[in-house]
């Protein structure tokens, strides 16, 4: 597995999916709907899946003494490898805004929402949703990308328009605290994202597995 | 001793029907996998190869079952679809590179004498290659990981005469040292300068397996071309009576 994820990041991988972990930086965007680091986080590994089509990396794959689950388990590795670094930076820059800038002016009039952990709870949803329809979804195939890239959008929009509804609701301002309010609370639902992404990631490679190897190519 | 047996393979396709596909390749032996377009050649391959899945029949390699063993067998054997279309825009020592880390067998003295003989330039991508010289890369690959068996599906379409002679020497030499070929053509001069044995397909159905001479023999000593062509026409014929 170790070469095949080698192969990933040496011969597959669009150099794109590098540049948009740059999109973690939207985490310190006053008046921006923070949450569409997530989204372009996933439009980088999107650009990846596109670069190893075209460069027929699918067919080079099988013909590896390999089996075709490892093709599929590769790619979800990969996915979530890009996607971690991409948390890990957004998680960084989250705590600089909860507690070096936590008094800066123009977070403490912020309407939108805040970096705190609901935020990093709802990046790892949105990266959720894109291993399941997206990374998932391509695997149906093994070389359409449209439809599953727009399922993922779709989904992801929902989701960053819930993350920025949410705490204007009665009971649930809480969930846009950038400092101190429930804290315990918070962090209660980055780690029930955490098993989300988790159980949910494994199944989504699962399912995409079985449907690879029912394919002819 | 039998490298490769094909026995009862059948593929559907909503407008194809590949059937009774059976065959034994010995070892250190060419074999000519042999029709007009359209007759089944690759899906045979592909179902050999486990690319496509067989509806029924049995694929034994190295006495081992495809695909149960496939991570095995696959070390064992090289596939080349004709010229290497993937990472186009990469360089070959690139691909190469790490190409080599899956094959247990890599032997870099043998990829440095292919590369040397074939001219390679590790430099180039293989966008930047002849489509020759991507069916030379193609060979290169599976012949430095030590493949026993060879699989190539139209390795001579699209190759001018001297990179066709080149290729069909070069298939002499692997099989002088051992190593048994399986190639797909529908360009019968081929067959008749290097395979030992013929299967020929059409429109999905075994009309023949057998040793060369012998198919040319049992035909009044015609050319492989006069065969296929005779065969083709009847065909045709029947279909235009129905």
């Amino acid at each position: 597995m170790k070469n095949l994820l080698s192969k990933e990041f040496r011969l597959a991988a669009s150099p794109l999916a590098y540049w948009f972990l740059l999109a973690a930086l939207m985490t310190l965007l006053p008046g921006y709907p923070i949450l569409m680091s997530a989204f372009f986080i996933c439009f980088g590994v999107f650009h990846s899946f596109q670069n190893a089509r075209e460069a027929n990396d699918i067919l080079y794959s099988v013909l590896l003494p390999l089996q075709k689950r490892d093709i599929v388990r590769a790619k979800f590795r990969f996915t979530c490898l890009i996607q971690m670094i991409g948390f890990l930076l957004c998680a960084i820059l989250t705590a600089v805004r909860m507690t070096a800038l936590s008094g800066a002016v123009p977070y403490t009039g912020n309407a939108l929402m805040n970096a705190n952990p609901v935020y990093l709870a709802f990046v790892l949803l949105i990266f959720t949703s894109f291993n399941v329809l997206f990374v998932g979804g391509f695997f149906k195939t093994g070389y359409k990308i449209g439809i599953p890239f727009l399922l993922y959008s779709i989904v992801a929009a929902l989701l960053v328009t819930v993350a920025e509804v949410l705490p204007h609701l009665p009971k649930l301002t809480f969930l846009h605290d950038p400092a101190g309010a429930r804290l315990g609370l918070q962090f209660g639902i980055l780690l029930a994202a955490m098993l989300i992404y988790a159980v949910v990631t494994l199944l989504a490679c699962r399912k995409a597995e079985q449907r690879f190897e029912k394919i002819d190519l | 001793m039998a490298i490769l047996e094909v026995s009862g393979l059948r593929k559907q396709y909503p407008a194809f029907l590949l059937e009774d596909v059976s065959f034994t390749l010995e070892r250190g032996r060419i074999m000519g996998l042999i029709g007009r377009n359209g007759a089944g050649k690759t899906t045979t391959l592909k179902s050999i190869f486990n690319l496509v899945h067989p509806d029924a029949g049995e694929i034994r390699i190295f006495d081992l079952p495809m695909p149960a063993e496939e991570r095995e067998i696959k070390q064992r054997i090289g596939y080349a679809g004709g010229a290497v279309d993937y990472y186009k825009r990469k360089k070959l020592r690139d691909i190469v590179a790490v190409t080599r880390t899956f094959y247990e067998n890599w032997d870099d003295a043998a990829y440095r004498k292919y590369a040397d003989t074939f001219s390679l330039d590790e430099e180039k991508t293989p966008m930047q290659l002849s489509e020759g010289m991507r069916v030379k890369f193609s060979l290169t690959l599976a012949m430095s990981h030590r493949a026993e068996l060879l699989i190539l599906d139209e390795p001579t379409s699209g190759l001018d005469p001297v990179s066709r002679a080149e290729l069909l020497d070069a298939f002499l030499f692997l099989k002088e040292q051992g190593v048994s070929i399986l190639f797909s053509t529908h360009i019968t001069t081929d067959l008749e300068k290097c395979a030992d044995d013929i299967t020929y397909l059409a429109r999905g159905k075994q009309i023949a397996s057998q040793p060369l001479d012998a198919f040319l023999s049992a035909h009044g000593g015609q050319s492989l071309e006069d065969i296929m062509v005779q065969y083709e026409k009847e065909s045709l014929h029947e279909k235009l009576a129905e």
